[in-house]
């Protein structure tokens, strides 16, 4: 019984079909925004519904010059890292696993994602995908900094007996108790420290150089078609969803109320909010960045705000 | 690091999107539009001055003969033709006209030939009576050794 | 079932790539202001992407010059099936006025089969969307044939 129950979290619930749609669901809701915003009418919000099955239908090439074996499991790695980390995320007071250290284990899957792009990169045998995945490399390095100190801030925080916890039951109840994280005034920065980390993690403008689309010719994607590309864009839908839904397991959590359906609806409204803001809008307005002034952004503006917050929690505010 | 057009993005989020609907509302050209090409082959002389300033040489002519007279077929291919308007300027009768349709899309290159034909009958021969031909004949000897001694009468160089 | 869903996706979601061989680039400018909000093709589906492995439709423009032929040919093989090919303007196929140049390799049928034709030069924004949609309609047949 407890095996159907699993294999009921892994495939259905917090797993594989609900992540995919939601996350297709996402990506889509941002290309309509970011084109009304540009003044233009845009795709439909299924669009890439459409994109998906598309490249299902299309022809894989394999190129002579690249690795056969690790050029196919890059992407289901990716994959399947994704829907793992997506069963440890809650969902105001339901998790489908949890345990003593969530936030560790998230910190290590998040990383497996870029990884698989850089290693789908480097068995293409492109001198292209060459240069996108030194990129991804640089990027990576960048945006890790600010997000461990977001992470362990919160953690600090909601620690009761004056330690640090890593886990998301405690981290809930807290918000449960004291109002969500946002509400306390020394969290606001670490806060929009971590607004600013999610489109780089994500991949999306201004911060995209490792899939830069006319320079490149896309980077470490280069070589790829057909299903295996539709796996590293479905990979990129889902990768919104689990971040966005850990923003607001973070900051914005709680008790919620006690009817799951309810609880989600609330969840994907938020996603969406949050989706909006640290997203669409800056993807509509700004030019993409040069690797170095990227670097030098994470380095300086984001880990000053993260490091801010650390020490007014550390000093007991 | 200012952060410019945020005011213009989110007011532009709200107003109506400035897309012309294609396919739905078709859209009208202006005056002087050069478009798909029309011939009027009853107003065509067969003068041929549109295939000596086609610049790239897009325009044939087949000339069969028939019972009638000629026939004649003028053949513009449009995948060629870069609108220049040239032929129009230079027909004499008008015959050629650009209009305003601007879509031409195919599958089969044929489809874009625009053709015309016309039937030219030769002149009638006039008939001249046995008087009216001796009368030419003289003519034309008179005028022939005129000539003769209009060239011995010249000094010897 | 999944059958009839992917079917019905290809014709939603082209992706486009484009090809010049040696064109005066009036051609290029008519397609890149297709994608522009005023005449925006992205509410129909169509991206430009970046690299012909992941295109579906590919738009040729420019009489094939000696230069760029052999880049053609092999960025041509580079596409997976299904796939449509469009020449845009009147160069690629009856080479306008360049026909008998030292230059140029000749029609574009002699490298590719061509499947639609769009004629102008240049030729309207309009005409350009409706060339596409049709590329997209015929892109539908092909996976239905396969």
């Amino acid at each position: 019984m407890q095996i159907l129950l699993d294999l009921f979290y892994v495939l259905i619930f917090p797993g594989f079909l609900f992540c995919a749609v939601v996350g297709l669901l996402l990506a889509g809701i941002d290309r309509k925004i970011v084109a009304r915003m540009q003044k233009r009418m845009g795709p439909p919000i299924v669009q890439p519904f459409y994109d998906f099955f598309k490249l299902l239908g299309k022809e894989t090439i394999i190129p002579h010059a690249a690795s056969r074996g690790v050029f196919i499991a890059a992407p289901l790695l990716g994959l399947v890292s994704l829907v793992v980390m997506a069963l440890f995320i809650p969902v105001f007071g339901f998790t489908a696993f949890s345990g003593v250290a969530d936030l560790i284990v998230i910190l290590y899957l998040l990383t497996i994602p870029a990884a698989a792009i850089i290693v789908g990169g480097a068995a293409s045998g492109s001198p292209y995908a060459g240069v996108g995945i030194s990129r991804e490399m640089v990027a990576i390095v960048a945006y890790e900094l600010p997000l461990i100190i977001v992470l362990l801030t919160v953690g600090k925080k909601a620690a009761l007996d004056g330690g640090i916890t890593f886990s998301f039951t405690e981290i809930q109840a807290y918000q449960a108790e004291f109002g969500s994280m946002l509400s306390h005034w020394s969290m606001i920065p670490a806060a929009v420290a971590m607004l600013l980390v999610i489109p780089s993690e994500v991949g999306s403008h201004p911060f995209d150089v490792a899939e830069a689309e006319t320079e490149i010719c896309e980077g470490p994607l280069v070589e790829y078609s057909g299903s295996l590309l539709g796996i590293y864009k479905l990979n990129h839908a889902i990768k919104m969803f689990i971040l966005t839904a850990l923003f607001a397991a973070l900051f914005l959590g709680g008790a919620g109320s006690g009817i799951l359906i309810v609880d989600v609806l609330l969840l994907l409204l938020i996603c969406t909010v949050v989706t909006i803001l640290s997203m669409s809008l800056p993807h509509a307005i700004s030019a993409r960045l040069k690797v170095e002034k990227m670097f030098k952004f994470y380095w300086t503006l984001v880990t000053v705000l993260a490091v801010i917050s650390l020490v007014l929690v550390w000093m007991g505010f | 690091m200012g952060l410019p057009f945020i005011k213009e993005a989110i007011t532009q989020l709200f107003s109506k999107p400035s897309t012309e609907k294609y396919p739905l509302v078709k859209k009208e050209v202006s005056d002087g539009f050069r478009g798909k090409l029309v011939f009027h082959p009853e107003l065509c002389i067969n003068c041929g001055m549109c295939m000596r300033v086609c610049a790239p040489q897009a325009i044939t002519r087949t000339i069969e003969k028939t019972e009638e007279g000629d026939r004649i077929t003028m053949e513009f291919h449009m995948g060629s033709c870069t609108f220049c308007s040239m032929c129009a300027d230079f027909c004499s009768k008008n015959s050629i006209e650009l209009s305003k349709e601007y879509s031409m899309v195919v599958t089969n290159e044929d489809d874009l030939k625009v053709r015309g034909s016309f039937i030219k009958k030769a002149p009638p021969k006039k008939e001249l009576s046995p008087e009216q031909l001796a009368k030419l004949k003289a003519a034309k000897a008179a005028k022939d050794g005129k000539a003769e001694e209009e060239f011995d009468s010249c000094p010897d160089a | 079932m999944f059958k009839k869903i992917i079917d019905n996706s290809m014709a939603k979601s082209p992706w486009i790539y484009h090809i010049n061989t040696g064109s005066c680039n009036g051609c290029d400018i008519e397609l890149v202001s297709v994608i522009t909000p005023r005449y925006d093709a992205e509410r129909m589906g169509f991206k430009l992407t970046g690299t012909p492995r992941h295109a579906d439709i590919v738009v040729v423009s420019g009489p094939v010059t000696s230069q760029s032929k052999e880049r053609l040919v092999r960025t041509l093989a580079q596409v997976p099936e299904p796939r449509v090919i469009v020449s845009l303007g009147s160069c690629p196929r009856p080479c306008n006025v360049f026909k008998g140049s030292y230059s140029v390799e000749g029609p574009l049928d002699k490298f590719c089969e061509v499947d639609v034709s769009v004629a102008g030069c240049t030729p309207k924004p309009e005409a350009i969307i409706d060339g596409l949609a049709l590329a997209a309609q015929i892109l539908k047949e092909k996976r239905r044939q396969k």
